[in-house]
């Protein structure tokens, strides 16, 4: 089976104090640490199990930064056969649907089964490129993939798709078909400093646009159908009531507000 | 599945004679079906071995009780190392020790917590920053290593590393700020790295993370000659024990800060002023007294504080009971149920009589709390870093 | 321009908030773009939906077909296409759901229309359409621009748009026909599957304690629990929590989790991010314990305590009189 799986090198923002840009369109990026989108690692490991199971080769690629070589690697070093990565000046501006008509671009003449990529990226949160890839290439699709089963055949599978309240959806759906991959549905492997160093043998193919059949009216800001205005730190509104002191002096402010509450 | 051969000539496997000392003393042979001396053998007589099969090599805290007492002079403990090395090479390991090695790659800290939180331990104490204005290394993938940054500004006589569980974890933030206040009565010159401090490794490469670990090596002896450190002090016996003895091109002089603490008080340069009336007993934390031979001056700290009334243990010193802390353990769960072994250290402390353990490790002292806890000994016994004892001692 | 859909989204015999939301935000927008309301209901033998569905809208348009009966993507897809095409709205509202986002970026890719999601705003401005939506976790918001079309689509955030019961639009009900013709083999619903049962439901409780990845690891879950009991409430927790195993996927928080409306809603060491507070944001009195002042958790909380939760929970635990 082969497989096609779409990474993300995004910031790692938890602990990290983010600060816009002078011009509003993005955010800083000194300082951060970058990493593998969280639902795209569970994607790659997603394959990686497809793999030991069917065979076959999983090809990963990325619209990024050179940095975004570091994600590649990592991929690479998992198990991952082959790695693309697409970076052009002309792809800065890209949404949702450039970025996938971008992808598109690549696999569109790949040999492949099935196409993986994580239901939505930590950074802008859209979960939009998955879908619309699918679309882009003409295979069926299913979003908020939480378990895959093979048919013998390999033309077919039955998935989970997981829904609000604890419910999945059990679907089947035909191949070559793209899922978009939700955490928790594997665990994924670790990639150790000398599996990265050993990968660095394999070749990362880098694309331009010039590379691929698209024009420049099609990507970058000037291919997508929806302009970021402006980034901004939202305005708390609702704000609790904080409590202060010592942790005795707010247990027993709770617990009078518990007892006002009618809770015990 | 692990070929054998390659394994028996690189530990000179073929050295041993199947004594069983190593077994014999192995703080963990009756809770784990860890069996080292049955390991080698497995390896003498087999020509694979499936390792993945064998989870109690995780259980291991290499205490290196084993190599001190091998009368034939191998390393039992490194066997483990070596054969968790072929594991995690290959990606093959628990998502918490995952997790921890992520983190201190991205992070340089096991503790998943952010770079610019590591300072925050120091908050309003005003304690010198060597790194600061600088800026770190940057990751440079194509070399493996950081490459970049910039050296910043203060100057000290002595580097205070601080280390990855005093930085992060509540408790034993409590015992870097006893050592800042403890080092500001004794006039001592120090400064520390602030957020530019990574992680020593020693855990990761006992994780078998060889790699990762050589990773960190060469980024903190790059972050140590840019900030021109001359001399180290750390809080735990683990940093000491892996910059002193492994980190090579390391030229500077390192101490455990009970070695630093026992010569200021012996040249007067540390006096107490207070009372600590507490019956204390002193656990040897196996990285400081079993590896590395430091047992006298732990002892002699606490011996001087005024009003301490010094009580040993049985097992004290090289028969110290591992409080199973070391070698990964904090990121693993035992194989098998049964009493920790910090929970029998500490009904054997409380047996003593003692009000208090003191110990000179924040692995140590994370575990025995933990202990003190879960044998429902709170109230009755605390935990408490020697530092922590010596700031008591003196005044404000 | 054009009338305003809102896809009216329903499983299992209810409608699910969502659709009401959407009515409630589509009902302020038909008045500021001037522009007629439909509610669109794809199902079969949904009737009472419509009658409920007409109280909110100018309009509820039917779409009645067997292959409805339980939602397919793809089947979706086909009647939407068909129908959007037709009618041409100016607007197309649809959840950042399930059923969404599994839908809505395809049926824009195929119709060429722009699509902004997961909006927590949407504001119509000097003839623009223009949408709010959050990034990095929450911490930065974004204004969103669509390009000229004659058609926006747009989906909503559950639970971000409140919805207030006002007077009965009394819509008109009327049924289209059903586009569909071939049965997609491609892609076919089988079933709904439970993920998981066990014995305690955290949606009955009056008071649930959650945890989040602030309890750092599975061992310090006895604590929080002991919370929990001597509060009696139940334990529950948010997504990182479920993921990381340290508790069984029913007494998960969340928007694929449970919705919890609980009279007290403790969480402990929960960042609060919005995947988490949809499942909770609806209780009554909501507190929160958290280290990090700037946890999104304040911004919902009614009280908050910005410490430790290892310090505060024992000390809590203990003027409950729980040990």
């Amino acid at each position: 089976m082969d497989i096609v799986v779409c990474v993300k090198h995004v910031p790692d923002t938890t602990e990290a104090e983010i600060a816009i840009r002078d011009d509003g369109r993005g955010i800083k990026k000194e300082g951060l640490v970058f990493d593998i989108n969280e639902a795209d690692n569970y994607a790659i490991e997603e394959a990686l199990l497809l793999k030991e199971e069917f065979d076959g080769a999983i090809t990963v690629l990325t619209v990024g930064p050179p940095e975004a070589d570091e994600t590649l690697r990592m991929c690479l070093a998992k198990g991952a056969d082959q790695a693309v990565r697409l970076t052009d000046e002309r792809f800065e501006g890209s949404d949702g649907y450039a970025t996938a008509r971008i992808l598109a671009e690549a696999i569109k003449d790949m040999d492949y089964d099935l196409v993986l990529t994580g239901v939505q990226a930590d950074d802008d949160g859209s979960a939009q490129v998955g879908v619309t890839l699918a679309e882009v290439l003409g295979i069926p699709h299913a979003a908020l993939v939480v378990s895959t089963e093979t048919e013998e055949d390999e033309d077919r599978m039955t998935v989970h798709r997981e829904l609000e309240g604890g419910l999945h959806e059990v679907l089947e759906i035909e191949l070559p078909a793209l899922l978009t991959i939700q955490t928790g549905i594997n665990e994924p492997r670790y990639a150790s400093i000398f599996g990265i160093r050993k990968a660095m043998k394999k070749q990362i193919e880098v694309l331009n646009l010039d590379d691929l059949e698209l024009a420049e009216e099609a990507v970058g800001e000037a291919g997508s159908r929806t302009s970021l205005v402006k980034l901004f730190i939202p305005v708390v509104t609702a704000q609790a009531t904080i409590l202060e002191g010592s942790p005795e002096e707010v247990s027993g402010e709770l617990v009078t507000i518990f007892k006002n509450e009618g809770v015990i | 599945m692990l070929r054998t051969r390659k394994f028996v000539e690189q530990y000179d496997l073929l050295g041993c004679i199947q004594c069983g000392r190593c077994t014999g003393g192995c703080p963990l042979s009756l809770s784990s079906p860890l069996n080292i001396r049955r390991i080698i053998y497995e390896f003498l007589v087999r020509d694979k071995l499936d390792i993945k099969q064998m989870p109690e090599i995780w259980d291991c805290t290499t205490c290196s009780t084993c190599t001190l007492r091998c009368p034939k002079g191998l390393d039992p403990a490194m066997i483990l190392v070596g054969m968790r090395r072929v594991l995690t090479e290959g990606g093959r390991i628990k998502p918490t020790v995952r997790d921890a090695l992520e983190s201190t790659f991205k992070f340089g800290n096991p503790w998943g917590r952010g770079k610019n939180k590591r300072s925050d331990w120091a908050q309003g104490l005003n304690v010198k920053n060597l790194a600061e204005g600088g800026f770190p290394p940057k990751a440079c993938p194509e070399q493996g290593r950081r490459v970049g940054g910039d050296r910043g500004g203060a100057q000290a006589e002595i580097l205070y590393f601080v280390g990855c569980t005093p930085s992060y974890d509540d408790r034993v933030q409590a015992v870097a700020r006893a050592m800042v206040k403890v080092f500001e009565k004794a006039e001592v010159d120090f400064g520390i790295l602030g957020n530019e401090e990574i992680c020593c490794g020693s855990e990761m490469r006992r994780l078998g993370e060889e790699g990762l670990f050589e990773f960190l090596v060469e980024d903190s002896l790059e972050i140590f000659k840019q900030h021109g450190v001359k001399r180290m002090v750390t809080t735990s016996p683990h940093c000491y024990n892996t910059f002193k003895n492994e980190y090579e091109g390391l030229d500077f002089e390192v101490q455990h800060y009970t070695q630093f603490l026992a010569d200021l008080i012996e040249r007067g340069k540390l006096v107490f002023s207070e009372e600590v009336n507490k019956v204390v007993t002193y656990h040897d934390p196996c990285y400081l007294g079993k590896q590395n031979q430091i047992y006298d001056e732990p002892r002699a700290i606490l011996q001087s504080i005024p009003g301490l009334k010094f009580v040993e243990f049985d097992r004290s010193r090289e028969r110290s009971l591992c409080c199973e802390g070391g070698g990964g353990r904090m990121w693993v769960e035992a194989s098998s149920g049964g009493e920790r072994l910090a929970e029998t250290r500490v009904k054997d402390a409380l047996a003593l009589g003692a009000e208090v353990i003191a110990t000179a490790c924040p692995f140590c002292m994370l575990t025995l709390e933990d202990a003190v806890k879960t044998t429902g000994a709170e109230g009755s016994i605390e935990v408490l870093d020697i530092v922590e004892l010596v700031a008591q001692a003196i005044s404000t | 321009m054009g009338e305003i859909f809102v896809l009216a989204e329903h499983r299992q015999g209810e409608l699910r908030d969502v659709t009401f939301e959407m009515l409630g935000k589509g009902q302020e927008l038909a008045v500021a773009m001037d522009a007629p309301l439909a509610a669109v209901l794809l199902g079969h033998n949904v009737d009472d939906f419509a009658t409920e569905l007409a109280r909110h809208a100018n309009q509820v348009v039917v779409v009645e077909d067997e292959r409805l009966e339980h939602f397919n993507s793809a089947v979706y897809q086909q009647v939407l296409a068909q129908l959007i095409t037709e009618r041409e709205p100016g607007l197309v509202l649809i959840g950042q759901s399930a059923q969404g986002m599994d839908l809505a970026p395809s049926l824009a890719t195929q119709l060429g229309l722009p699509l902004v999601t997961d909006c927590v705003g949407l504001e119509f401005e000097d003839g623009q359409l223009l949408a709010v939506r959050e990034m990095y976790g929450g911490k930065v918001s974004a204004r969103v621009a669509f390009k000229q079309a004659n058609t926006y689509l747009v989906t909503a955030r559950q639970a971000a748009f409140p919805f207030e019961e006002g007077e009965p639009l009394g819509g008109e009900v009327i049924t289209v026909g059903s586009p569909l013709t071939e049965e997609i083999a491609y892609r076919r619903f089988i079933e709904y599957v439970e993920a998981a049962v066990g014995d305690v439901d955290i949606t009955q409780a009056d008071v649930v304690v959650a945890v989040g990845r602030g309890i750092k690891e599975v061992d310090n879950l006895p604590l929080v629990e002991k919370l929990a009991k001597a509060m009696g409430g139940v334990l529950a927790g948010s997504r990182p929590v479920v993921d990381a195993g340290w508790l069984p996927p029913d007494r998960q928080v969340g928007q694929s989790g449970k919705t919890v409306k609980p009279k007290l809603y403790l969480a402990v060491g929960v960042s609060g991010a919005s995947q988490h507070v949809v499942g909770m944001k609806a209780s009554s009195t909501i507190v929160a314990i958290n280290k990090d002042p700037d946890a999104p958790i304040f911004k919902v909380a009614h009280y908050g305590i910005v410490d430790d939760l290892f310090k505060v929970v024992p000390a809590l635990t203990a003027q409950l009189g729980g040990s």
